[in-house]
């Protein structure tokens, strides 16, 4: 079985917020409903000064502690090790944007329900699109989707390349690599 | 259930493999039934409609591919052929397309009563009403007293003229005063033409002077750009603020705002002293160079420019240095609105320095240097169908004041003053907020109230809408298709707007049938006897492509038309040769070679005054996107309305990151959040040009930052008759210290 991750190279960021509106517009999310959170780090001091923008979403940890503290099981890690929520289980408790280290879990704001990212590439496929929308939607080819488990997927040679690494170690087994 | 919910669980039910779904692929989908768009549960026979358009969140009009199911949009997908797209679009590309949706849409044709509310009238008696007041006003003081603003788009440009000029009336004005006359018109005083491309990715080196392709995106211009990186080119960018292009760029040469043209002069003149610039080139190609080099040698200085820019005299000569060995494949970017656009006093004379340096780099059509590259536009029509408007006798009213200034696009700021001076009487709008984008918005209420008649054509209630006394409902760019866009480039292409869904509106309508049908109402119907099919099907035929082709390759190129490196353009300057010195602008005022001009105000530290720069972000266009709420909710999310300080100027005078200061100047004063940041030159105040909205019926944009034309006073540049929309300095402080 396919062990899915994405690898986000942020050399090649340069903060548009594309990834972000493409997800949320082809995923139906609501205006407020962002499943892509953005950090930026500036560095330096004026004028030799440099900045990083790290986008940000769910990590689909193998360790997950979403679904670790979820009480009704809503939270939960599925077939493929995408973790995912069921809307109609999740009772708003809000547990797990308390227990996610990476601060990526968003509450609906008509159904009180949480949602975070989905590796949105099986729904996508249907409509039209060749990869998650995020994926699909970078303009510079910051993203990459992939099976870590293929040695010679694009994203397996490319996390070897570059040496990409999870955010926070090994701190939840996080299948997002970072090239930084 | 909310079809939101479906969604979810549909998605869970399909999660359990990507094989199985990817089976689907291109087959129908609800799943992905976007929950925005959709108004009740998508209840029909899940078929899907493929429509290739364009995009309308900025001027770009990128072509995507719109999928359709059940009448709803669901997804866009920019379109691989379209020169600017390439397959991808931007944040502002997908979140615009909300507009065809919002709450906040114009529904029916307003008036405005003697109480100053707008009531809902019908299209007759809008038609019949305006015509009225046309016709007294053509009656008393002619058809120029009548003036029509637009910002092009590609029905509009077509049908707005056609109407002004049927009225007898020479007056159209893009919005270019407020964005790239200055530009335009000083490129055209040297080599002949408004516009070229730097060919940024076969580049050994690109200087951007103000523009950043990450902050106003085009995903061509950002491919291009991260090529030329990874190719190893060097990216130097100029501007006061470090923008999002580093990410690809090699340098940051943070000037002062407004000094730009003293920096390339002195990188000029190290060419020139040094012997490093094209000597053949400049003699087979061009007139007048000895005067100004002349010039160039004696003041313009590294040392004289290090004083002015703020940048050393030894940055600016290893800079000209490295030019002079990347040359050919080098340039110096066009830029768009930034730095010369419609900026400052300098503007035009900016761009006019920045034509003569590539020409000293003898990069013109050279392979990684500046490129003036191909077009092709529809040639004569049949004259029984589509009937020639008489030439208007009188001229486009400004040009005899800014004589720089293209005549097509005027000079939209002297309309303004033309209309609060009494000369314009009746002014039209379309696709354009003037009012809150154009000068300072004051003066622009005060000039546009002065008006007899003012009829505004939109979507949405911007500031300029309400201002008018009749406001006529567009559809949406979803909702209408358009005459062909005609794109020049490496290869020309032309590309089609078409309708993607039902009108949401129905009482709303196309540009093309609003001015055709007040045409008739104001007895100049027979310019109109066609529908914007008939007119985009004979247009199309000239360049021997059918309308039909079009839709359903959405983008066609004219490989025939290549652009070919190494050939010498044709100058279409009046010496048809690259003109160091231009009579044009001598008769304007100006030197005849292009001189140090200062800009009209400088920052004084000692006084605490701060030059006012705005600037895009990448998911903002103008005021029309702020009023997105997808584009929005990110502003919100990250504060992204706060001015911008250097770290420098914020310990002088107390304020922390984040902190509630006071913009004030002669002109407006507001509060705002404060971004402390190390990517701003200590002379300026950066606030992000989108924000500020005044019109509480824009719900999403009302009342969010502050808005940079408040603060901007109204005065035209010299010559070329544009904006100077930095030309105006402020002081912070800190909100109750």
């Amino acid at each position: 079985m396919a062990r899915y991750g994405m690898l986000i190279n942020t050399k090649k960021c340069i903060g548009c917020y594309a990834c972000r509106v493409a997800c949320q517009r082809q995923n139906g999310l609501l205006p407020d409903e962002n499943f892509i959170r953005f950090e930026e780090r500036e560095e330096g001091t004026y004028p030799s000064v440099s900045v990083e923008h790290v986008p940000l979403q769910c990590m689909h940890c193998e360790d997950a502690p979403c679904a670790a503290v979820c009480p009704t099981g809503a939270a939960h890690i599925g077939a493929d090790g995408i973790v995912a929520v069921d809307q109609g289980r999740c009772i708003g408790c809000l547990y797990c944007m308390a227990a996610c280290p990476y601060q990526v879990r968003v509450r609906n704001s008509q159904t009180g329900a949480v949602d975070k990212c989905r590796f949105c590439v099986v729904s996508a496929h249907e409509s039209g699109t060749k990869s998650c929308n995020c994926v699909d939607a970078c303009l510079t080819g910051a993203r990459i989707f992939g099976d870590l488990d293929d040695p010679d997927s694009e994203i397996s040679q490319e996390i070897a390349r570059t040496h990409a690494a999870p955010i926070a170690g090994d701190l939840t087994k996080s299948k997002i690599f970072y090239v930084r | 259930m909310s079809e939101n919910m479906m969604t979810r669980r549909a998605f869970l039910g399909a999660s359990a493999g990507v094989a199985a779904a990817a089976a689907c692929a291109g087959g129908v989908s609800a799943v992905s039934g976007a929950q925005a768009f959709a108004a009740d549960d998508a209840a029909g026979e899940g078929v899907t409609r493929q429509v290739h358009t364009l995009c309308n969140a900025c001027s770009s009009k990128c072509g995507f591919t719109a999928y359709v199911v059940d009448g709803k949009l669901t997804k866009v997908i920019g379109d691989a052929d379209h020169p600017y797209a390439q397959g991808v679009l931007c944040a502002r590309g997908y979140g615009y397309t909300q507009i065809a949706y919002s709450e906040d849409r114009l529904t029916d044709p307003l008036k405005k009563n003697a109480q100053g509310k707008f009531e809902a009238i019908s299209w007759d008696q809008a038609y019949a009403e305006i015509a009225e007041k046309v016709k007294a006003i053509i009656d008393e003081n002619g058809p120029e007293a009548l003036a029509m603003v637009q910002d092009p788009r590609p029905s509009g440009k077509y049908y707005t003229k056609r109407f002004m000029n049927a009225l007898g009336s020479a007056n159209v004005y893009t919005h270019g005063a407020a964005c790239n006359l200055s530009k335009e018109a000083g490129f055209t005083q040297v080599i002949g033409t408004g516009n070229y491309e730097s060919d940024v990715e076969n580049s050994r080196m690109t200087m951007f002077i103000g523009r950043s392709y990450a902050d106003a995106i085009r995903p061509s211009s950002v491919a291009a750009l991260q090529k030329a990186h990874e190719n190893g080119a060097r990216i130097v960018l100029v501007d006061p603020r470090c923008n999002n292009s580093v990410a690809f760029a090699d340098e940051w040469v943070p000037i002062n705002p407004g000094t730009d043209m003293a920096f390339v002069l002195g990188m000029a003149n190290v060419l020139i002293t040094r012997g490093l610039y094209d000597a053949d080139y400049v003699a087979e190609n061009a007139v007048g160079f000895d005067e100004w080099a002349s010039y160039v040698r004696t003041t313009c200085t590294p040392e004289w420019a290090a004083e002015i820019t703020g940048i050393p005299a030894n940055t600016i000569t290893r800079l000209a240095c490295e030019f002079a060995e990347a040359a050919p494949a080098a340039s110096i970017e066009p830029s768009w609105r930034g730095a010369f656009g419609c900026a400052y006093a300098n503007s035009g004379e900016t761009a006019r320095v920045v034509c003569l340096f590539n020409t000293l780099l003898g990069c013109w059509n050279q392979p990684g240097g500046a490129l003036l590259t191909s077009s092709v536009s529809a040639g004569d029509l049949d004259k029984e169908k589509f009937p020639s408007v008489p030439k208007p006798e009188g001229k486009l009213l400004g040009q005899d004041v800014y004589p720089l200034a293209l005549s097509g696009m005027g000079s939209n700021v002297y309309a303004a003053q033309a209309a609060k001076g009494g000369q314009i009487k009746g002014m039209f709008f379309y696709n354009s907020n003037m009012a809150a984008g154009y000068s300072n918005t004051a003066y622009l209420a005060e000039a546009l109230g002065a008006l007899e008649l003012m009829v505004v054509v939109d979507v949405q209630m911007s500031e300029t809408a309400q201002l008018a006394d009749y406001v006529l409902p567009e559809c949406s760019y979803l909702e209408r298709m358009e005459l062909p866009e005609f794109i020049g480039g490496k290869v020309p292409c032309v590309a089609l707007r078409d309708q993607v869904i039902e009108r949401v509106h129905p009482n709303t309508k196309s540009c093309d049938e609003i001015f055709s049908e007040l045409a008739a109402a104001c007895g100049v119907g027979d310019y109109f006897n066609f529908t914007v099919e008939e007119l985009a099907e004979a247009q199309l035929a000239t360049v021997g492509v059918s309308l039909d082709d079009l839709r359903r390759a959405g983008t066609i190129s004219f490989p025939e038309k290549a652009f070919a490196y190494g050939s010498t353009p044709k100058w279409k300057t009046p010496t048809g040769k690259i003109q160091f010195t231009s009579e044009a602008c001598e008769k304007a005022g100006l030197s005849a070679y292009p001189v140090w001009v200062e800009p009209e105000v400088m920052p004084d530290a000692a006084a605490g005054t701060l030059r006012l720069i705005g600037g895009k972000q990448a998911h903002m266009s103008h005021t029309q996107t702020a009023n997105i709420q997808d584009l929005m909710q990110i502003t919100k999310d990250y504060e992204l309305d706060r001015v911008w300080l250097s770290t420098e100027v914020a310990e002088k005078l107390g304020i922390a990151d984040g902190d509630e200061v006071l913009v004030s100047n002669e002109c407006a004063e507001g509060k705002a959040r404060v971004k402390v940041t190390e990517r701003l030159n200590p002379t300026a105040l950066f606030m992000p040009s989108h924000y500020g909205c005044s019109s509480p019926d824009e719900h999403t944009a009302y009342g969010v930052g502050l808005r940079q034309m408040d603060f901007v006073p109204f005065h035209i540049e010299p010559g070329y008759g544009a904006t100077m929309s930095q030309e105006a300095l402020v002081t912070v402080k800190k909100v109750g210290a």
